[in-house]
């Protein structure tokens, strides 16, 4: 329920939605006696039709999940008609759309099923409702909200169990995506590639922070050559690492920052100051070593001896 | 021919959409790489704006080739709306403990910029930029 954003606001939101109010509840429970002595029969419409077609299979093989869907749905029945429509009603709607997702039931198969149950609770209401049909269909009206509510949870389930298998990737992508590497004693790299966004920012400086203090960095080049974009968010998680790090003793080096980016950055009137920049990753990492006190010195091996030979 | 995307925002990885929409877009338009870039820019600050502040919102980009062939942005929510505008369109001001450069930025560096907002009326944002 909290994984799929449905606090109370957001339940309150699809009631807006679908125009289901305290009205409408009045309207429902008026047919509540009705559908209750005939919750067997509906429900019984509902698994007729899915007996009917192929791609419901997976759901219908399966004996003990049938037994579970058949006393779901039962009871989904009974709690439509009940005329309350808070937390613990919508709680119900996603545990039944949770089995019909594990059991890989289509929406569009779902829906089928479901429209057939409608229309019989319909010809049940108009039925019972001869003395009084405006009063039977105003009712009926206002089921259909309740109704569409579900439909409304039930798609939205189904969509985002499959999408939990993406997430999982995105998730296992991001931990890849932020090596700290250590190039020499005391000389970590940290290259940023692509979109960098508030759970990845803190990952990143999360790792940098980590690796400084099990290296005992002095300094870190952050490297941005992989960023396309950096607006004030992404700049201002660059300013609270590269400080972060140096409160731990290690000064940063960020490297790569494209023209356009450059351009970004003064536009939105970042104090480029507070950042020790240079041009290339290259660059960055001879400055650091100077700042360490490397020196890297050619060997002369053959293909320099040559060089040198023919100058 | 003009063109226009819209793009419902209300998480943070619809921003990364609506830039890269609004980057195609100034892309078919004519806009060099260096002004795509602040276009992209533009569109982060003000959807990020909408992240923060309304929760959802929408950011609608348009092509114009009228007279003068350049873009559009409108950033539109019905979220609480600014109290002070002039106040938030001054560098440094935020009342969400960011950098307080994203609308002025955006103001910045784009060509032409409105702003529509009142305490409980939600906020559109109109800018725009053309091709030099």
């Amino acid at each position: 329920m909290r994984e799929m954003g449905l606090t109370a606001q957001n339940i309150e939101r699809r009631r807006n939605f679908v125009g289901l109010d305290s009205d409408d509840s009045k309207r429902i429970v008026r047919i509540q006696e009705l559908v209750e002595g005939h919750l067997e029969e509906l429900t019984s419409v509902f698994f007729a039709f899915l007996g009917g077609i192929d791609e419901a299979r997976p759901l219908l093989g399966n004996r003990d999940i049938i037994e579970k869907v058949r006393l779901l749905k039962k009871e989904h029945l009974s709690e439509m008609v009940r005329g309350e429509y808070g937390t613990d009603y919508i709680e119900q709607r996603v545990r039944l759309a949770v089995v019909y997702s594990n059991a890989g039931l289509a929406s569009r198969v779902f829906l089928g099923a479901y429209h057939h149950m409608l229309r019989a609770l319909g010809v049940l209401v108009m039925k019972h409702s001869e003395h009084d049909p405006m009063a039977g269909f105003e009712s009926y009206m206002s089921l259909k909200k309740v109704a569409f509510l579900d439909i409304g949870i039930i798609v939205d389930v189904i969509v985002f169990e499959r999408e939990r298998v993406i997430r999982q990737q995105q998730e296992a992508i991001r931990e890849l995506s932020t090596p700290v590497l250590q190039i020499r004693e005391r000389l970590l790299l940290l290259p940023i590639i692509g979109v960098i966004d508030t759970q990845r920012a803190r990952l990143i400086t999360d790792s940098l922070l980590r690796s400084i203090r099990a290296n005992r960095a002095r300094v870190v080049v952050v490297d941005v050559t992989g960023v396309a974009t950096i607006d004030s968010k992404v700049a201002n998680h660059l300013l609270q690492t590269v400080t972060a790090a140096r409160l731990m003793g290690a000064t940063a080096i960020v490297t790569g920052i494209s023209s356009e980016v450059a351009q970004s950055l003064v536009g939105l009137g970042i104090d480029l100051v507070k950042f020790n920049t240079v041009g290339d990753l290259q660059g960055g990492i001879e400055e650091a070593e100077r700042l360490i006190g490397y020196r890297v010195i050619q060997t002369t091996d053959n293909g320099a001896a040559e060089h040198m030979k023919e100058a | 021919m003009p063109a226009e995307t819209r793009v419902a925002i209300d998480r943070e990885t619809d921003i990364v959409t609506a830039r890269q929409k609004g980057r195609e877009l100034a892309a078919a338009c004519g806009f060099a790489s260096t002004d795509q870039t602040l276009i992209a820019l533009a569109i982060s600050e003000l959807a990020r704006n909408i992240v923060v502040y309304a929760q959802r919102g929408e950011i609608i980009v348009k092509s114009e080739f009228g007279e003068r062939r350049g873009i559009e942005i409108v950033a539109r929510d019905q979220g609480p709306g600014i109290l002070n505008v002039a106040l938030a369109l001054q560098d440094g001001y935020s009342t969400a403990k960011s950098l307080g450069l994203g609308l002025p930025g955006a103001r910045r560096v784009m060509d032409e910029f409105e702003i529509d907002s009142a305490p409980g009326r939600g906020t559109t944002v109109t800018v725009r930029k053309w091709v030099r």
